[in-house]
This record gives structure tokens, C-alpha cells and sequence, in this order.
């Protein structure tokens, strides 16, 4: 029985989905290093981790929604509007007061945006994809309303966070951590067993008396909270805001889970996917900039890429039946 | 644990137009095995589905301990210790067993974690219950796409177990289980009914049913026609009870033909569910395929239009064929009506015109010579089919469920067939069209093709057919004709012909 001789550890290993992306971003790395110098150094990390951490943690929230069934393509928008929300709150002059108020604002104007999502998705079984589509432009509506024109300003003392170094160690990094750390343990609750479920095989998940509209709800509520602190990292970054979404983010957020093997039907992967996944993709960019070709080679190659990973498991199904 | 009587009466539910349940009634106490039985399409599931909260009935009441229950959600029945084991497995392929068989109500802990390592030696104990008839490699952390169906149906039934539930409903739970599994687990249930579990018991096997069953109800379109002890009700005055009218005649056999040479043979064809099947079709005979749901009747069809892998030989008019994809059965002149119309036979939201000449239009040339393909689809729409529709440029969607049907079998009379593979066409279909539709189906016969007819409808496969195929298990149990063409036959070789062997 060779299921038996097996060490557990080779096991586990061989059982993670993404394996195969820990050895592209490994690969992707040593390239990076060799034609970016400094890239070792701790000023080009601290760099690359600050200006990431916002498309990091929106890749986060897409990784949820979509082992939930679903997909959030409202991300981008929902980061933009907060952004707007905050620099117009505060300005360059505002107090520690103003600024709570302008935080619980932004962050509350998120998670409202992914109740909506949640409810026309779960509770009024609209499709997923052109729910979240459609209410781009009511998030993106406000933001423009809420700040016409970019600019606006933030205090100093705002934008400080971001850049402390507790233990030595940059903010940004700090940030992933918890949210791994807080993944494990939500993966290990009831909430973590009924989101794979409900992704996986819904009716199923209902005959097993799993409350499947309930998780789905959740996980568009969370992809709003955290694309509202993708919107916080930003500014705290900018220090201005822009009523211009940039689109490439919502693009970049679902090739980060795709890149990060996880499965876009659902219900398989993790969050640690969507990370290595975040990173191959900031891997890939960096060695197309420093790589001294053409710009729109990075859109491309990005593309190519993606059509792989997504026609990996197809392409082998097909050679398996002849 | 404490006495319980579950009480279901007069219960009421349709699906659309369709009616799954008109009358039902049943009663199962504390210590008792009752044993729901029915032919197909009786209601046997949907009366599960009711009592577990997974849909909600029309009319009728239930009633719990003589307390009335109404139960909006699974989440609703689990809180009353009602748990059952559904025919379809609802099991998460990409779950672990013991992921599995905790879901919903996973072990938790102050912090709000679930306990692993006490779910896993749980999942131990109760895999141990079936220690031996399950290989040793089962174990709590194996993921259930790696498990065989038996094994799939048993961690199914210790899902529903692990619950600690006081009624019980198995579901056709012995149905994938080999002869070892299907002992264990009638020690459990005879363990579980001492210590004061009610449980329902819906098998199709009668060997089983006069095995394990106290009491007994049985099922007829919907309705309940009778319940008793088991111990008073013989074999035969059972299928009496579940098939119509009692043990009558075949209908007034329809007319004789001439069957031609032969047009496929299939030897030793085996897929996941067949098992070395082998028979012929000859041409203008119209063989029907019965037996219970899911007995691989749908596989061979599909296997035989070539989409299913299958090992085995294929001869079509004496030549050995390979099919390995549609367009090749296409070429050898097999057309295909699947069961699900909408999704699989039709292009529901396009015209008339091009889900008729679909299969077609490559004889039109490039470009299509739109003015023929027009006329030849109009011939066949009002010619054969005799379509009842506003034109040939309406949507498919406009047309009645027996129209639309039609238009399936249409879409491939352009191509004149040689072999016609329906799976059971007719589900969901009014009378009235259903007759037109036997009507083509015999002015097909008459042209010399051969028809190999999959329904689920017993009075439909006897009425219609020259001969009828019976599978069990992916075997064939019956080969019936003439006068071996008739209910009790049909419904003896549907349960494995275990009937004359215990007689």
C-alpha cells in the first residue's frame, strides 16, 4: 500500500494547490534579481511592498468571493471611491478627530458597496459577473461626484503608518502577515468549511443544511472591506486622490488568484494562492520594466500567461481522452 | 433515547404542471424499520425531500411526536433530529471524509475553531463501523473524489448518522453497495432500531425490503395505496400494488413489421456503469431499454452517439465502427434525442429554421443556400412533424413541451437516420403530443430504422416497443417479448429477477 508508506509531510506537500505557483514565483524572483540589481536591498522591497499592498489585499477578496462561486469585478471602483471619500474628508490641515471620522467613513463606504454586491447576488440570485459589472459604475458615479477632479490631501501624519517599521520590518508586510494568519484561523471555523462547500457543490451544501446565500453574502462583504483598505493603503501612499479607476486593478486582482492555481468554478484554493499569485504578477511586471522593451509587451505577456493557467487543466483533460 | 413518531398526511407536492405527490401518507415510530416502495416516478424521493425540509409540500401535514412541523430548511428537520441519506449524493467531491460527514455541524470549539483532531477520531469511529467491507486506506483526511460510489454512498450514510439522528431516511442507500456492505450496514440498522431510531427504508431490491422491514407502504403515482405489516404481504401481491391496475395483459400490440437485417450489434460494451452488455437492433425494430433510473441506460445511448468513452465492440450493418466522438456516430447515420430537451437537443432561443437544419447545414454549401434549406425545413416541419407553430423564423422557447420535442427528433429526419437513440423523450410531455410523437416514431420504423428507446415510463415501454432491454446494475436482467412483454416481467427483471429465484 503505497498510500500508507507515504511520509505525512510529502503528503501535504503534494496535496497544495499551489505548489506549482511557489516554483513560479521562485523562478520569477531569481530572474527579477539578476537583471534588477538593488533588488535585494531593503529600500527596493519596502518599495515594492508599499506601492503592491492595495492590488495584494484586493487579490485577497477576490480569492474569497470566488471559492465562494462568485466573482467581484466592482473592486477597482470600490477602491477609487474610498480613496475619493477619504482625501476629501480630511485635507491637509485635518486633526486626529477628522480623521477617524474620514477612516469609518471610507472604510464603512466599502463594506456597504459589498453588501450590495452580496444581496443582488445571494438574496436576489442575480449573476454574479454583471451584478458586480453593473454596480462598477454606481461606485465609480460617486466617486466622481464625491471628487470631480483628482487631488485633495491627507496630513502628514496620516500616510506615516504605512511606511513604520515595527521590528524592522515595513507596514506592508505586516498587514499580509495578519490577514494570513487571520485566513488560517477563519479556514478552520464553521464559516471556512461552509465557504468551500457553498462554492464547490452549492445544492449539496444546502442538503447539508449549510446557510449557502448567508456565505455567499459574506464573501462579497468581505472583498468590499478589503478592497475599502486597498483604497486606505493607497492613499496613505499618494497622499491625493483621483476619481479614476484604474482598471488594471480589478484585471490584476483576478489574475493574482488565477496565477495562484486557484480554480475560477470554485470552492478550492486559498488565500496563500492569491498572494504568490500577487506576487508572480508584480514579479512578471518588474522583469518586463527592467527588461528595457516596450511597454505594451507587459500587457501581452500578462495576457499570454493567463490563457495558460486558465488552459492548463482543459488542455491536459483533452490529451488525457484521445 | 426518546420515543418518536413521524407522521406524514395527505401530503401534496407538484412540480409546475407536474404532479410528484397527490396523496401521501405514512407513519414510522421509534424501533421500527418502514420500508417505502414504488415504481418509478412515484414519489418516493420527493416524499424524503419533504420530510427533510429540502422542499416545502403544497398541501398535506406533518406531524412530529403529534405536534404539526413545518420545516422551511434542511437547517429546520437537523434541529429535530431528522437526517436522510438522498439517492443523489450530497457529499463535496473536494472535501475530505471527515470534512464531509461534519458538515453543518462541525464540532466547535470556545474560540470558534472546529475541532479537527476530534472530528478526525469521530470520523475514525464511525468508519470503523464498517471496518472490513471498507478498504483500510478510507481514512478520515481522503479526499471523497478519490473514493469508489460504494464507498462515496457510505461515508453518505454516516454523514446522516454522525447527526445522531431519531428518524433516519435511507434513500436507496443500499443501491451502490456490494453484497458485504449491504449486510453490515442491515446490522446497523438493526442495531439503530433497538436502540430506538425511526427509520425509512426505500429500496427498489425486494430481498432487501423483506429483509430489514417491520412495516411496509407502498407508493403509486403519488399516492399511497397501501401499508401493512411486511410479514403479511407476499411478493407478488407487492408488485401488484405498485404497477397499475395490478398484473394486466400487454396492450393490444401494435402493428407488425417487418424487421429488416441488422443494423447494430454490440458486444462485450462496458463503461463505468455497463458491465460486458451485448445485443442487436435490427432495422425498423423499435427496442426499448427499461429497468430503474440510472442503470446505465443513458450511458449506453450516449456511448453509442459517441460521447462517453466505452470498451467493447460497435458493429453497425455488420462492420466494426469505433465512435470515439459525435460527429463520427453523426457520419454513421446515428441520430441522438437526449432527455434534457432545453439544454441538449435544442438551441431554445433560436428559430425554428436553424435548430431544424443544425445537423445540416453543411449540404447547403457556402454560402447556404438559405432558399432550399428553407423549403426542405418546411416540408419536415409541416410534413412529418406536423408542427403546430407561428412560422419557422419563431423561437424554439414559443413552442409547447411535445412540439419542441419533436423539433428535436426533426432536426435530425433531414439526415435520414438509420439509428435513432432516445432517452427518454417523452418526460414532461402532455398526451396529446405524446401520441403524435409514437405516431413518427412508427413511420419511422416503417422507413427501416432502428430504434433504441430509453423511458422511464413502464406503460410507455409496453405499449410501444417490439422487445425490451432490462438493465440492472449495467447488466441486462431481461430480454422480454411478446407475451413475456407485460408488467409483472418488466418489474421482476427492473429489481434484478430476484422474484422466481425466492419463489
Amino acid at each position: 500500500m503505497t498510500n500508507n508508506t507515504t511520509p505525512v509531510f510529502l503528503k501535504t506537500l503534494g496535496r497544495q494547490y499551489y505548489l506549482f505557483s511557489l516554483i513560479l514565483l521562485v523562478i520569477a524572483v531569481i530572474i527579477n534579481a539578476n537583471l534588477q540589481k538593488n533588488f535585494f536591498k531593503p529600500v527596493a522591497l519596502n518599495g515594492m511592498l508599499i506601492t503592491f499592498l492595495p492590488l495584494i489585499l484586493l487579490a485577497m477578496g477576490q480569492v474569497i468571493v470566488i471559492i465562494g462561486g462568485g466573482i467581484d469585478l466592482s473592486v477597482a471602483s470600490i477602491v477609487t471611491m474610498v480613496s475619493t471619500i477619504l482625501v476629501t474628508r480630511m485635507g491637509a490641515e485635518a486633526n486626529h478627530q477628522q480623521v477617524c471620522i474620514a477612516l469609518a467613513m471610507g472604510l464603512g463606504a466599502g463594506i456597504l458597496a459589498g453588501v450590495l454586491n452580496g444581496f443582488c447576488v445571494a438574496f436576489l440570485r442575480f449573476q454574479p459577473l454583471v451584478t458586480t459589472f453593473a454596480t462598477t459604475s454606481i461606485f465609480t458615479g460617486i466617486a466622481v461626484y464625491v471628487l470631480p477632479t483628482p487631488g485633495g490631501a491627507v496630513p502628514r501624519f496620516f500616510m506615516e503608518p504605512l511606511r513604520a517599521k515595527p521590528l524592522e520590518i515595513i507596514m506592508p508586510f505586516w498587514v499580509i502577515f495578519l490577514f494570513l494568519l487571520l485566513w488560517l484561523y477563519l479556514r478552520n471555523t464553521k464559516f471556512g468549511r461552509f465557504l468551500y462547500a457553498s462554492g464547490g457543490q452549492p445544492v449539496s451544501a444546502y442538503y447539508s443544511a449549510v446557510p449557502v446565500d448567508w456565505i455567499r453574502f459574506t464573501t462579497y462583504v468581505l472583498s468590499g472591506g478589503l478592497a475599502a483598505l486597498a483604497g486606505l493603503s493607497q492613499t496613505m501612499n499618494f497622499g491625493n486622490g483621483s476619481p479614476l479607476v484604474s482598471g488594471d486593478l480589478t484585471m490584476n486582482s483576478i489574475v493574482s488568484v488565477v496565477l495562484g492555481g486557484i480554480p475560477l468554478s470554485g470552492g478550492a484554493g486559498g488565500l496563500v494562492g492569491g498572494v504568490i499569485g500577487g506576487f508572480i504578477l508584480i514579479m512578471i511586471q518588474n522583469i518586463i520594466s527592467f527588461a528595457n522593451v516596450p511597454n505594451w509587451w507587459q500587457t501581452l505577456v500578462k495576457g499570454v500567461i493567463v490563457v495558460f493557467a486558465l488552459a492548463g487543466p482543459g488542455i491536459i483533460r483533452v490529451s488525457r481522452r484521445k | 433515547m426518546t420515543q418518536v413518531s413521524l407522521s406524514a398526511q395527505h401530503l401534496v407536492k407538484r412540480y409546475g404542471g407536474v404532479v410528484a405527490l397527490a396523496d401521501g401518507n405514512l407513519d414510522v415510530h421509534s424501533g421500527e424499520v418502514m420500508t417505502l416502495v414504488g415504481a418509478n416516478g412515484s414519489g418516493k424521493s420527493t416524499f424524503s425531500k419533504i420530510v427533510t425540509g429540502v422542499v416545502a409540500p403544497d398541501g398535506g401535514q406533518l406531524l412530529l411526536n403529534e405536534k404539526a412541523m413545518n420545516f422551511s430548511s434542511p437547517l429546520a428537520a437537523r434541529v429535530h433530529s431528522i437526517e436522510a441519506v438522498y439517492q443523489e449524493l450530497s457529499l463535496i467531491p473536494r472535501m475530505t471524509v471527515a470534512e464531509n460527514i461534519w458538515l453543518g455541524h462541525e464540532i466547535g470549539s470556545w474560540n470558534g475553531m472546529v475541532k479537527v483532531r476530534d472530528m478526525r477520531e469521530q470520523t475514525n469511529q464511525l468508519l470503523n463501523l464498517f471496518k472490513g467491507v471498507i478498504p483500510d486506506w478510507v481514512t478520515p483526511d481522503t479526499q471523497v473524489t478519490e473514493l469508489h460510489p460504494s464507498e462515496k454512498q457510505i461515508v453518505e450514510i454516516l454523514k446522516a448518522f454522525s447527526n445522531n439522528p431519531s428518524v433516519l431516511i435511507l434513500d436507496e442507500a443500499t443501491a451502490s453497495l456490494d453484497l458485504r456492505q449491504v449486510n453490515r450496514l442491515f446490522e446497523l440498522v438493526t442495531e439503530w432500531k433497538q436502540r430506538g431510531m425511526a427509520i425509512t427504508f426505500i429500496s427498489h431490491r425486494l430481498d432487501e425490503i423483506y429483509r430489514v422491514a417491520d412495516r411496509v407502504t407502498v407508493l403509486r403515482n403519488g399516492r399511497t395505496m397501501a401499508s401493512g405489516n411486511i410479514r403479511d404481504i407476499s411478493r407478488q401481491e407487492l408488485v401488484n400494488l405498485m404497477i397499475e391496475g395490478g398484473v394486466v395483459q400487454r396492450k393490444a400490440s401494435t402493428a407488425k413489421f417487418q424487421f429488416g437485417e441488422e443494423r447494430v450489434r454490440v458486444e462485450d460494451f462496458s463503461t463505468n456503469i455497463l458491465k460486458n452488455i451485448t445485443f442487436s437492433v435490427r432495422s425498423g425494430e423499435l427496442v426499448g431499454l427499461g429497468g430503474l433510473h440510472g442503470q446505465g441506460q443513458s450511458d449506453l445511448l450516449l456511448a453509442l452517439f459517441g460521447s462517453l468513452p466505452y470498451f467493447g465492440k460497435v458493429f453497425i450493418s455488420q462492420q466494426e465502427v469505433a465512435l470515439t466522438n459525435t460527429k463520427q456516430a453523426i457520419h454513421r447515420d446515428i441520430a441522438y434525442v437526449p432527455g434534457d430537451r432545453n439544454n441538449g437537443g435544442l438551441l431554445f432561443i433560436r428559430s425554428i429554421l436553424e435548430n431544424l437544419q443544425l445537423p445540416s447545414w453543411l449540404r447547403y454549401g457556402t454560402p447556404i443556400r438559405m432558399g432550399q434549406a428553407r423549403r426542405d425545413a418546411h416540408d419536415i416541419a409541416r410534413g412529418g412533424l406536423k408542427l403546430i407553430m407561428s412560422g419557422l423564423d419563431a423561437p424554439v422557447s414559443s413552442l409547447s413541451g411535445g412540439n419542441a420535442q419533436k423539433v428535436v427528433i426533426g432536426k435530425w429526419l433531414l439526415r435520414k437516420p438509420k439509428i435513432l437513440l432516445l432517452d427518454d423523450p417523452t418526460k414532461g410531455v402532455d398526451v396529446g403530443a405524446k401520441n403524435e410523437f409514437y405516431k413518427l416514431l412508427a413511420d419511422l420504423q416503417v422507413e427501416g430504422t432502428a430504434i433504441l428507446f430509453y423511458s422511464s415510463d413502464d406503460e410507455e415501454l409496453l405499449g410501444l416497443c417490439n422487445r425490451v432491454l432490462v438493465l440492472h446494475d449495467g447488466m441486462i436482467t431481461g430480454d422480454l417479448s411478446g407475451d413475456l412483454l407485460n408488467h409483472s416481467e418488466l418489474m421482476t427483471a427492473s429489481m434484478g429477477g430476484s422474484m422466481e429465484v425466492n419463489q
